[in-house]
């Protein structure tokens, strides 16, 4: 089948890409093969468990538990020796020959088998069939552990995390179909040709599930790219030991190793109390194995049922916690339901809430299970898995076990009705339960830490970096301390003059300007004295010592004589339009030294005025420092233009929180000038108070797409820098919903072929950006930040992490909406999504556009 | 001071010419030339300094405006061929730790990494 045929048929079934079909086409295979296989022989197995003594159930589950060990330890030599590959093939193999060893055992202990041939084996079998079944539970437990183990070890090798997601619930569907297929082939064949025949069927699902493991691989690189190979391609080599010093190192892995531990034992609790009310039917080994068949049937075809309506939906829908807080919260409830219920209902009840822990196992536990290794490292959640899957589960079996066998022997178990063995067996159920809620609790929130580990930065924030590194107020001052030296050494000398009041004027500055020791002081003080064109005082600088140089000064510019001076001055300059554009700077500029007045407040305002941008900006670096109200409509009104908008901002921020409610009101008239509302949003961001923000948000809600960008910026910034100031999350979030519907219609107008043109992506790039910035605002920002720089930058690895952290940090209707946007999908595919989506949100369609 | 535009691969490449002063400006800024650029989904960009003689405050306000648009879209921004005068003011104020400055467009354009 070509591939865009196979893709047609996949994607109605699952949320597929092109370059997965194959891939996910036998990993589908792969585990219908297996649960195939694995339900015909976990109904044969438990049949010849429930014939024999009880007594002996637990020493089946301590068996499997001990002799595991030795297993893993094997498995770990043969994984460090052979190739994937031939291991595959070769644990593939055993299994098949080694099955087909069990179904002549089992036709041999069959009492109805007649043999005329007096063979040792044929004697030996019919007397001990104890050994063979105690034999055949520990090789059932061992091949069910490997071969779902190894197949998810194929899908975690295959797939990355959001792939796996997206396909995780395709995967367990082939295998629900397959233990259905296993099971209807039981419950219809058992009666007729007996448990030992059944097994025969196993080899030849077994022998199939090579030649999909080849494919799998042959697409592994493929899907993950030469890049993504890293450490997911590589095949780790570490050991038994190695496995078990990774999990012990790992917190996450021992909450992981814990949370499974204990839904093992809770469903093994379950278990024997199934298994002791299945015994005190009565039933035949025919009648008995088609029981358990059909059983599986029903949990299987349940199982598949809750599964294609509600597994997806739910992960999409509540995440990771609540699927994972579901199974043990139901068997909870259910365990102590035994407590009250008389003894008639006892097989009903255990047919329900065996049902329930293995609907549970086969659907959401077992997708949820899955998703928590993926966002380990691959080498070691490859080891990791390994050793929990094979070694952690049996070693909580052998815990199971063993309390299984303390109860017998302490309790005396083998006097007491079934009634009061499935209640004693019901308060263990509950207790592990209850470790089990907890745990559930404590990892989720190390999943997410696990998530974020791999995400870093692509990138600082710009602001932040300049802030880190340039001084900008002192960064302006020098550049206009080094031009004004052109134009006038008065300027210059006051320029001058607040550079060492800054404590900016470093040797390396000096050395830019060519300052000579000594030479600073006596032009700052010329140039002081010096305002309307003759020396004051000659050669007082050089008389000055450094420490007293700027009280000299400052005292200077307080004397009576020296205000009436410059006041003359300052009147005459901004008085007569001609004076020459130069003076007029100073005259700014001198300002800001002067104490107020009502003329100097009179001269400042009529500087504001001034057509020079030159002019205008000493002039508000002046009007910053005397906070005169009546100069804030002057002020505001340069935010207009782009050369003094700037300094219009700093003087603007010089006023403080008190103009807030004037800031707010300019920012809300609509009559003003937009390139002043424009401004306007930089000043309250700047500003950086809980009122400011609020303002900024509430102008958002409005909707306006002429102040959208500036607001859009300013409550970032405010984000930034003050991350304790709240957002009110209805306004953000309404605002993100028209950002996200105007992309929808943007993309939606410009069709498939048009969607990928440089201009609509651009927009819609941009129009991505400012959501992400919102939701920085009312999510974690920096996450928001990390998931927004790997999506857009990062590997295909990094930017499937970041869809999965976002996945499970933003709210359900949130991610519902903004994914589809982001994530990589076929142009036709996101088209159909955001139509759909855009009608929900209201947005026009393209052909109302039109 | 006059601003022209030139492509490179996918880089802009903005030949200033002039001062990037208050008084100089003309009918776009800098950082309103580099945003519509962005906006058109342009992310790599060269400021060619060979004929800038001298930036004010304002014309540093500008640069670095446009650094931050670019760097927070994911972009970048370098600079070419300033002038030694205006390097020493850069390094003094610290903007050389924060702005890419070559001397050599063709070292400027590799940078980008792009092929």
């Amino acid at each position: 089948m070509n591939g865009s045929r196979l893709y047609r048929i996949l994607r109605r079934l699952a949320d597929i890409r092109p370059d997965e079909c194959r891939a996910a086409a036998a990993l589908f295979a792969h585990f219908f093969l297996v649960t195939f296989a694995f339900y015909i022989i976990k109904a044969v197995k438990e049949n010849y468990q429930i014939g024999v003594n009880e007594r002996w159930w637990g020493y089946f589950d301590l068996g499997t538990a001990v002799l595991i060990g030795f297993v893993v330890a094997l498995n770990a030599r043969l994984l460090r020796r052979l190739s994937r590959r031939r291991y595959l093939a070769l644990t593939g193999l055993f299994f098949a020959a080694s099955v087909l060893f069990f179904a002549l055992i089992f036709h041999l202990i069959d009492p109805s088998t007649r043999t005329f041939f007096f063979t040792p084996l044929f004697v030996f079998v019919r007397y001990h069939p104890i050994a063979f079944v105690f034999l055949f539970s520990f090789w059932a437990d061992i091949f069910i552990a490997m071969s779902v183990t190894q197949f998810w070890i194929s899908a975690n090798d295959v797939l990355n995390p959001h792939q796996a997601k997206r396909l995780v619930g395709f995967l367990v569907t082939g295998g629900l179909l397959g233990g259905i297929a296993g099971s209807l082939l039981t419950t219809g064949l058992s009666a007729a040709i007996g448990p030992a025949r059944l097994l025969l069927f196993c080899p030849a699902a077994l022998l199939f599930i090579l030649a999909m493991v080849r494919v799998e691989q042959d697409e592994r690189d493929k899907i993950r790219g030469e890049a993504e190979a890293g450490p997911g391609g590589r095949e780790s080599k570490t050991g038994y030991l190695e496995s078990l010093k990774i999990v012990r190192r790992d917190r996450y892995l021992r909450i992981l190793a814990g949370v499974l531990a204990s839904a093992m034992i809770v469903g093994q609790f379950i278990n024997y109390q199934f298994k002791f009310i299945v015994k005190a039917q009565g039933w035949s080994d025919g009648a008995r194995t088609s029981f358990l068949a059909t059983f599986f049937l029903a949990i299987l075809v349940i199982s598949t049922v809750l599964h294609l309506a509600t597994t997806g939906q739910i992960l999409r829908r509540f995440g990771i916690r609540l699927a994972l807080l579901v199974a043990p919260t139901v068997l909870l409830a259910g365990s102590l339901l035994v407590f009250a219920l008389p003894a008639a209902t006892l097989l009903v009840w255990t047919c329900v809430i065996r049902g329930s822990d293995k609907t549970f196992d086969n659907t959401i536990s077992q997708s949820v299970r899955e998703l928590l290794y993926i966002p380990l490292p691959a080498d070691i959640k490859f080891q990791a898995k390994i050793f929990i899957d094979m070694f952690v589960n049996k070693f909580a079996l052998g815990i199971g076990a063993v309390i299984y066998w303390v109860l017998y022997r302490v309790s005396s178990f083998a006097y007491k009705t079934t009634e009061v063995r499935v209640r004693e067996l019901g308060v263990f159920a509950v207790g592990f339960s209850l470790v089990w809620i907890a745990l559930i609790l404590i990892i989720y929130s190390e999943y997410l830490g696990a998530v974020k580990r791999d995400l870093l930065r692509k990138w600082q924030d710009a602001q932040g970096v300049v802030k880190q590194h340039v001084d900008m107020d002192a960064t302006r001052l020098i550049f206009d301390t080094i031009q004004s030296r052109e134009k006038s050494s008065t300027l210059y000398a006051m320029n001058l003059f607040e550079l060492v009041q800054r404590e900016k004027l470093t040797p390396e500055l000096m050395e830019v300007l060519d300052l000579k020791e000594g030479e600073l002081k006596a032009r700052s003080m010329d140039a002081l004295l010096d305002v309307g064109g003759g020396a004051y005082f000659q050669g007082v600088g050089e008389t000055l010592s450094d420490k007293d140089f700027e009280a000299e000064v400052r005292e200077i510019m307080a004397l009576d004589e020296f205000k009436l001076v410059m006041g003359k001055r300052l009147a005459e300059i901004t008085a007569k339009r001609e004076a020459p554009e130069v003076e007029r700077m100073e005259a700014a500029r001198l300002i800001g030294d002067m104490e107020p007045s009502a003329d100097i407040s009179a001269a400042l305002g009529r500087l504001l005025r001034d057509p020079s941008p030159d002019v205008v900006h000493y002039a508000l670096g002046s009007a910053a420092v005397h906070l005169r109200k009546a100069h804030l409509p002057l002020i505001i009104r340069h935010l207009g233009n782009p050369t003094t908008r700037e300094s219009a901002q700093a003087a603007l921020e010089a006023y403080g929180p008190r103009i807030e409610d004037i800031l707010k009101r300019h920012l809300q008239d609509r009559g003003e000038r937009p390139e002043v509302r424009q401004g306007l949003p930089e000043v309250l961001a700047r500003l950086a108070s809980q009122k400011a923000a609020d303002i900024l948000t509430a102008q958002l809600a409005l909707g306006e797409d002429d102040l959208e960008p500036e607001l859009v910026d300013a409550l970032y910034k405010i984000r930034s820098s003050r991350p304790k100031i709240v957002f009110r999350t209805d306004r953000i979030k309404s605002a993100i919903l028209v950002l996200l519907r105007k992309n929808y219609e943007r993309l939606l107008a410009a069709g498939p072929a048009g969607m990928e043109g440089s201009d609509v992506r651009a927009a819609a790039s941009l129009g991505v950006k400012r959501i992400f910035d919102l939701l920085t605002l009312v999510h974690p920002a920096e996450d928001i930040v990390k998931a927004y720089q790997n999506i857009l930058q990062g590997s295909k690895k990094s930017g499937d992490y970041s869809l999965e952290l976002l996945d499970n940090i933003l709210d359900r209707d949130l991610k519902a909406w903004l994914l589809p946007l982001i994530e990589d999908l076929p142009a036709e595919e996101r088209l159909r999504r955001l139509g759909k989506l855009a009608r929900r949100l209201g947005a026009a369609s393209p052909g109302e556009k039109s | 001071m006059e601003i022209r535009t030139r492509d490179y691969n996918s880089i802009v490449i903005f030949d200033i010419d002039g001062e990037i002063r208050r008084s100089d400006m003309t009918d776009e800024t800098l950082h309103q030339l580099v945003k519509s650029q962005l906006e058109r989904g342009r992310r790599d960009i060269l400021l060619n300094f060979e004929n800038v003689e001298f930036v004010d405050s304002f014309g540093v306000g500008e640069i670095l405006a446009s650094y931050i648009s670019t760097n927070n879209l994911g972009g970048k921004l370098k600079l070419v061929r300033i002038s030694k005068k205006l390097y020493l003011i850069f390094q003094v104020t610290g903007l050389v730790r924060v702005l890419e400055i070559y001397d050599d467009e063709d070292a400027a354009l590799k940078s980008f990494g792009r092929p």
